[in-house]
């Protein structure tokens, strides 16, 4: 059984005038009988499984709805039609950090992000001081996260997000973070949870990790499946124009 | 429950962070409703005390009404502010987005059960004793924190989808409060004034919660009848729309 499985999705962005309207706005083009709503395809008709052990690219310029479609398996935004379902625990490699508030501490962060995540606190308890070791801020988990600099937050977030190995994992861009020497580290352990048996799907601009890590691609244009198939192959057509 | 952790941490964390970088810390939650109460009787007192049917006393009268108004107001404000300033969770990792807004009302729940224990202090020194029916604010706080949670839901959906609409809650809760009696008694109000009055849902929370506390005001069953149904119309009402209208307003994050 397919682990993640995506049936004739469709996304539509209903944008009404601007982003985000005031009441005035909606009440003047009303009584005007313009009250417009521009209907914005973000995907369109886009289908395909992952397995347990298999990782998928989706490639795609800017805009071509590979995020909507992370978000989408991720669970947080309902597709227009079609079905997405996802069987098992999914890490959402998404903006890490999602969550973390800088009054709190390091390690308090650490446990509300866990539990964002749907983890077990009280395991995450037992783990605190080795995420934040990991994350080589140990000595600062008791200091509000303010007083960390960026570097650090987006270690610990790295750390904190990847101390568990997930069924599904979802990564936007986050192949590594940090300096040289973390950029090092969290490639090797990012590397690990990719090729440890989880259904991987993976979004990236980084051609040559594509080829290295994806068994398949999936290659995007304004919303449509423009190609699907052996990793290597997709890749050389999409390099290709 | 599987979102019992995390909805304990949320509030935990709606409590602590606002008093985090204050000396005293979460002793605001306490002194707050003291001193907004003091400066009130102090305007008050002099006008609407002894205008109080006998067996009642001013200061815990007061009291009382401020901690419910505090309840309300805050906690729901907060709840429908929770969903829009907690987007970036919501956009990124799936948690039900219900969550929030339901914890932010749990938060002033808790709140309201902390400003409890200055409210006895005053009704010790005005001379009432607590009454025995105490156990009962349980219910009055559990529902008014559904009333708190129906309606966040579906302002949540109102202030993500039109940014202008938080000033407008703010006037019409304003209107609101003075349509509470919170420090004048009803009856100072000619009777068409006192017929809205009742007719505000607040009003019924606030007699049954002075009476329950320390004996302070004479709920009629219709008090307690307009508390039970508005709170549980107004959380399955809430939830609903909530539901229908969140696949749509996420994009809108």
């Amino acid at each position: 059984m397919a682990v993640v499985e995506i049936n004739n999705v469709n996304l539509t962005y209903r944008v009404l005038m601007n982003r985000r309207g005031s009441i005035r706005d909606l009440f003047k083009e009303a009584v005007a009988g313009r009250a417009r709503i521009v209907n914005y395809v973000a995907l369109q008709d886009v289908s395909f499984t992952v397995d347990a052990g298999e990782v998928v690219a989706i490639l795609g310029r800017n805009g071509a709805g590979k995020s909507t479609l992370l978000k989408i398996l991720a669970g947080v935004l309902p597709p227009t039609k079609g079905t997405a379902k996802v069987n098992g625990s999914i890490a959402p490699m998404i903006e890490l950090g999602a969550g973390f508030h800088p009054e709190m501490t390091g390690a308090e962060n650490v446990v509300f992000y866990s539990a964002l995540m749907m983890r077990d606190i009280k395991k995450v308890k037992a783990r605190v001081a080795e995420i934040g070791e990991w994350a080589g801020v140990g000595d600062h988990m008791n200091f509000p996260l303010r007083t960390f600099s960026s570097g650090m937050v987006a270690r610990l977030a790295f750390s904190t997000a990847t101390d568990v190995q997930p069924e599904v994992l979802l990564i936007d861009e986050v192949l590594a973070v940090g300096d040289a020497d973390f950029k090092e580290k969290s490639g090797a352990r990012m590397t690990q949870l990719i090729t440890s048996g989880a259904a991987v799907v993976l979004v990236s601009h980084d051609m040559a990790a594509v080829r290295r890590l994806a068994n398949r691609a999936i290659w995007l244009e304004n919303g449509h499946v423009r190609m699907s198939g052996e990793a290597n192959e997709v890749v050389d057509a999409y390099e290709a124009g | 429950m599987k979102y019992a952790q995390l909805i304990r941490l949320l509030v935990a964390r709606d409590l602590t962070i606002r008093y985090k970088r204050s000396v005293i810390g979460i002793g605001w939650t306490l002194l707050n409703p003291m001193l907004t109460s003091i400066v009130m009787w102090f305007v008050f007192s002099f006008v609407f005390a002894s205008r109080l049917p006998s067996g009642q006393q001013f200061a815990p009268y007061l009291m009382a009404g401020i901690l419910l108004n505090t309840f309300f107001n805050q906690g729901l404000m907060l709840s429908a502010e929770s969903i829009a300033s907690n987007g970036g969770v919501l956009t990124k990792i799936y948690v039900p987005p219900q969550i929030f807004a339901i914890s932010s009302a749990l938060a002033g729940l808790v709140n309201f059960f902390i400003g409890m224990i200055p409210l006895a202090v005053v009704c010790f020194l005005s001379g009432q004793s607590l009454a025995w029916s105490l156990p009962l604010v349980l219910i009055v706080g559990v529902c008014l924190a559904f009333l708190v949670a129906g309606l966040g839901l579906a302002l949540s959906i109102v202030f993500i989808r039109f940014d202008d609409t938080r000033n407008i809650v703010n006037v019409l809760l304003m209107i609101l409060m003075y349509l509470t009696p919170i420090f004048y008694p009803i009856s100072v109000m000619n009777p068409t004034m006192q017929h809205i009055i009742r007719l505000n849902p607040l009003t019924s929370y606030l007699e049954v919660f002075r009476w329950a506390f320390s004996n302070n005001a004479f709920p009629t069953w219709h008090n307690w009848a307009y508390m039970f149904i508005t709170a549980a119309c107004s959380f399955i009402l809430g939830a609903s729309v909530f539901k229908k209208f969140w696949p749509r307003t996420v994009a809108m994050l």
